[in-house]
């Protein structure tokens, strides 16, 4: 951005803006650009010379290739059913008349407090060689292979259940936001169910949809935890290798090359959808809408059918959380063989986990980082929402896609660029060095979040009608006044889940905090790695599930607190 | 509308408020003094006696930090931890050289420490125990010294083998049929793991061929690919010793000192492969980090923490093998045993460490299946 374009905001005017855009500009140069780029110096410049070698290598790696594949494939798949599942969910949820649907809401919800490694041992409790269902099945069918839970279609299950949380969230919060006057009159004039879903439901979720597909496709690409538990030799994805070479000197030119190819796949997906994004007009039509009333499916067959498969998801997603709750009260052998007896019920992991000198300072040191984290990028990311909004020129959309950084470098990488990058003063940060000091996890986790609190922001700001902006200012609302009261409360909803959201995300995080924390700050993440990997004098399997259900316990206190009394208002 | 919002956000805010007010409390005392990067006057040497040593190590779990932090501050050193990985340990450090947060580095292996001496990242000391130490194991030119003495071995479950059904080494493990899928195999975020590095480097240096890629001839990388080949790749967040126990990889490579208390945890004995040609061993080591505010208590430390005394006790607490001779002497009977039965395998480790990113990588394009 030069200083004449700049200019131009003031002559456009107010001296907030420009105020607020050196800031803005200022952060991407110092965040997101500056370091990245001399991580990438470092990683491709090797004596003075750069080098296509690492592509050559690539290429000729048959091993590289197919997980690459894998990879595609597991996110493609995953936009379809994910999008089905999540749809599903939200209408049973929002839209139709399903007995008991609070009850199925709570099980819905579980992926919001419960994911990565965790979930995906939960579902080896139920379909693992030792599991309820694979024993269940196998009394029933003497020849059922043990070890059917398995490659691809295992993975996909697992991604499929497991990735519904943004569509619980923003999805909902999108299908509220129908006006259900035009429902009901479409309905007067004679559309059937089916046709008021797909012309008047379903157009106002698009941006939604869109925003989700785009995270989908992502999450598939970056899929770790369950193709390294239930891929198996067979489908093998590509993040496991980009996070190897990563942490390899000689191979971080190739985790580099893998990370920035996925994210400009990412990018593609984005540029196309947001092309789409920008024809259409998703704001409903009235101005004083009316709340939807659940609608009663009129076919009894159709009506049976869907309260079945709402159930059966409900036992799909509930399960699983269940099982790691009950085994984490037991001991090695139970959750190695899945059985669950009397005798080896114990309490003794939780004893120790809170018995420990200092057992309870890396949960408040990664409670605040999480949580300073997630209201810093929520704050940042509204801001540039909210200039992306009202202003598209080629600044915003520079702006825009310097925000998405991010998503073409692994944590490590970023982490890396960081260190190496501010370890002397720079003027660009008044001459400070971040190395070793703590502020600079708490940047990284900012910098990491910036992408995905973005796109859901942005999607959210579709649904604000100018002309109610409009309306406030000929008022004589002032700027701020107006964004406070105008649009913040119609973004609220969705604000409020992204903040939830990322304070979850970063509670347990090893990858990008090993390298950047302060020695006398252990966070949660390493504490946690420290006691369930290399240990032996403790149980550190039924550790690791004991770990898992507190984050539990702490993410949905998180979620009750910032969201869950606002959805029962 | 308003209302709501503040309802909402008020209590998030105090929350964090409140925990980041409690967390500065605890340490506010200590900040200012214990960050050795932001105090600017650290040179005074009466402020860098006071200031906590900060150790970067691989070697802090099973209680080994707490007991460590402990017995240090009966003697006066104050110390700060930072624990991981070995991998992500010698990469934060690299990293950092700029800039160290680090004291005094220990645990790792030669291979790290001759990169970081290469890297010119670390302090040239001499400590008082130094020629305890048997010839070879420490760093000629006393950048680094040896503290503990990890044997890379082959292990089985002895219920379902004894020393003549066992393999004999490591080829027989994919040129015996029966041994098939019934070894422990490295899964691609193993490879930068010490004990998988030696084990991979134990088996490629019988097959050194200057004309070879990386060093190594064909046929050695036929080797490579076979072992990769016929092993086990467990899932993520499976054990290979319990896997070991439940007979489903009864074999697999596992450091010594990590044997003793997996027997007791899983309560199956391990045999212990011994190949004629020895088995690879690698040396966690003691080292200053050069620009250390702390220069004098780190020396201090260092010469504390490796002295016999110290090590004696280290190794009974933790079954190490200890590098100081006069620690070995008291240690207890089954490592000196242990010591004493398996042969060194001769491994020129500069070799190793001029490849072996080289190899891990080539392992992971081209020949993990």
């Amino acid at each position: 951005m030069t200083m004449e374009r700049i200019r131009k905001y003031v002559t456009l005017g107010n001296i907030i803006g420009l105020i607020i855009g050196l800031f803005l500009t200022w952060f991407v140069v110092a965040f997101l650009v500056y370091p990245n780029l001399n991580l990438l110096k470092a990683v491709f410049w090797v004596n003075g010379t750069f080098s296509i070698e690492p592509i050559q290598k690539l290429l000729h790696s048959t091993r590289a290739l197919k997980s690459l594949l894998n990879s595609f494939i597991l996110a493609v798949s995953m936009v379809v059913t994910v999008n089905i599942i999540g749809i599903f969910l939200v209408f049973v949820n929002e839209y139709f008349d399903i007995k008991g649907s609070r009850l199925l809401r709570i099980g819905y919800y579980t992926t919001l407090v419960y994911s990565g490694i965790v979930l995906v041992s939960g579902y080896k409790f139920l379909y693992g060689e030792q599991g309820f269902i694979t024993k269940f099945l196998s009394n029933m069918f003497p020849f059922f292979p043990a070890g059917w839970f398995h490659g691809y279609w295992a993975v996909i299950f697992v991604m499929t259940f497991a990735c519904t949380s943004n569509h619980v969230l923003f999805l909902t919060n999108a299908i509220r936001k129908i006006d259900f006057q035009t429902v009901e009159a479409a309905r007067n004039m004679g559309a059937s169910s089916f046709y008021i879903l797909r012309r008047v439901v379903l157009p106002v979720l698009q941006p939604t949809l869109f925003a989700i597909t785009i995270l989908l496709f992502l999450t598939g690409l970056g899929a770790t935890s369950a193709p390294l538990i239930v891929g198996g030799t067979e489908f093998q994805t590509i993040t496991p290798m980009i996070l190897a070479f990563s942490k390899s000197p000689t191979s971080r030119d190739m985790a580099a090359v893998l990370a920035i190819f996925l994210g400009a796949a990412t990018l593609i997906l984005l540029i196309f959808l947001r092309k789409i994004e920008k024809k259409g007009n998703y704001i409903s039509v009235s101005k004083v809408k009316s709340e939807i009333q659940k609608q009663k499916i009129g076919n009894k067959w159709l009506n049976a059918l869907v309260h079945v498969l709402a159930y059966l998801l409900f036992i799909v997603y509930a399960l699983p959380v269940l099982l790691t709750i009950t085994f984490s009260f037991t001991d090695a052998y139970s959750i190695s063989t899945s059985t669950l007896s009397w005798s080896h019920f114990t309490i003794a992991n939780y004893r120790m986990l809170f018995t420990e000198a200092d057992a309870y300072q890396p949960y408040i040191i990664s409670i605040v980082y999480s949580a300073a984290a997630a209201i810093l990028v929520v704050a940042l990311s509204l801001t540039v929402s909210r200039f992306l909004h009202k202003y598209s020129n080629i600044c915003t959309t520079a702006l825009e896609y310097a925000m998405l950084i991010p998503w073409l470098l692994p944590s490590t990488l970023i982490a890396l660029g960081l260190i190496i990058t501010y370890d002397t003063p720079r003027w660009i940060l008044a001459n400070n060095v971040l190395t070793g000091t703590m502020w600079i996890l708490m940047i990284a986790y900012v910098i990491v979040l910036i992408p995905f609190t973005l796109r859901m922001l942005r999607a959210a700001f579709f649904a604000v009608d100018s002309s109610l902006e409009d309306a406030a200012k000929s008022l004589g609302a002032s700027t701020f006044y107006t964004f406070r009261r105008v649009i913040l409360p119609i973004v609220l909803p969705s604000t409020l889940a992204i903040l939830a959201l990322n304070f979850n995300s970063h509670l347990a995080d090893y990858d990008l905090t090993i390298f950047l924390y302060h020695p006398l700050f252990k966070p949660l993440g390493i504490a946690i790695q420290n006691a369930t990997s290399g240990q032996t004098t403790a149980d550190t399997q039924a550790l690791g599930l004991v770990y898992s259900v507190v984050l539990m316990v702490i993410s949905t206190v998180t979620l009750y607190l910032v969201y869950g009394r606002k959805s029962k208002a | 509308m308003k209302i709501k919002l503040k309802r909402i956000l008020l209590p998030l805010l105090g929350i964090a408020l409140a925990s980041s007010l409690a967390a500065c409390g605890n340490n506010a005392s200590t900040t200012n003094a214990a960050d050795p990067v932001n105090s600017t006057n650290s040179a005074k040497p009466t402020n860098s006696a006071k200031s906590p040593l900060v150790i970067y190590t691989n070697s802090a779990s099973d209680g080994r930090g707490d007991w460590l932090k402990e017995k240090a501050k009966e003697q006066g050193f104050e110390l700060q931890i930072v624990e991981g990985g070995g991998g992500d340990i010698a990469n934060r450090l690299i990293a950092e050289k700029n800039k160290p947060v680090a004291d005094v580095i220990y645990g790792l292996s030669t291979m790290n420490y001759e990169e970081f001496k290469a890297q010119d990242m670390l302090e040239q000391y001499k400590p008082a125990w130094a020629d305890e130490v048997s010839d070879g194991l420490s760093d000629k030119d006393d950048y680094f010294h040896a503290l503990v003495k990890q044997a890379i071995l082959m292990i089985y479950n002895s219920t379902m083998y004894d020393e003549n059904t066992a393999p004999k080494d490591w080829p027989d493990l994919w040129n015996d049929e029966q041994f098939h899928n019934k070894y422990d195999a490295p899964r691609t975020g193993d490879l930068g793991g010490g004990t998988v590095q030696a084990t991979l480097a134990g088996i490629l240096v019988r097959y050194q061929d200057p004309n070879g890629e990386y060093g190594i001839s064909q046929e050695g990388w036929d080797a490579m690919k076979n072992y990769l080949k016929f092993g086990f790749y467990k899932a993520e967040g499976e054990d290979f010793y319990a896997n070991l126990a439940s007979e489903k990889t009864p074999l697999g490579p596992m450091f010594s000192s990590g044997i003793a208390s997996r027997e007791q945890q899983y309560g199956v004995k391990a045999g212990i492969v011994k190949p004629e040609i020895g088995v690879p061993f690698i040396v966690e080591q003691a080292a200053i980090v050069k620009g250390t505010k702390n220069l004098d208590s780190a020396k201090a430390f260092v010469d504390w923490f490796g002295s016999a005394e110290v090590q004696t006790e280290w190794s009974k607490q933790f079954s190490s093998m200890p590098a100081n001779n006069k620690a070995l002497e008291n240690a207890a009977q089954d490592i000196k045993d242990l010591e004493a039965s398996v042969k060194q395998q001769d491994i020129d480790w500069a070799f190793v460490n001029k490849n072996i990113n080289n190899w891990v990588e080539k392992i992971q394009l081209e020949l993990l299946p």
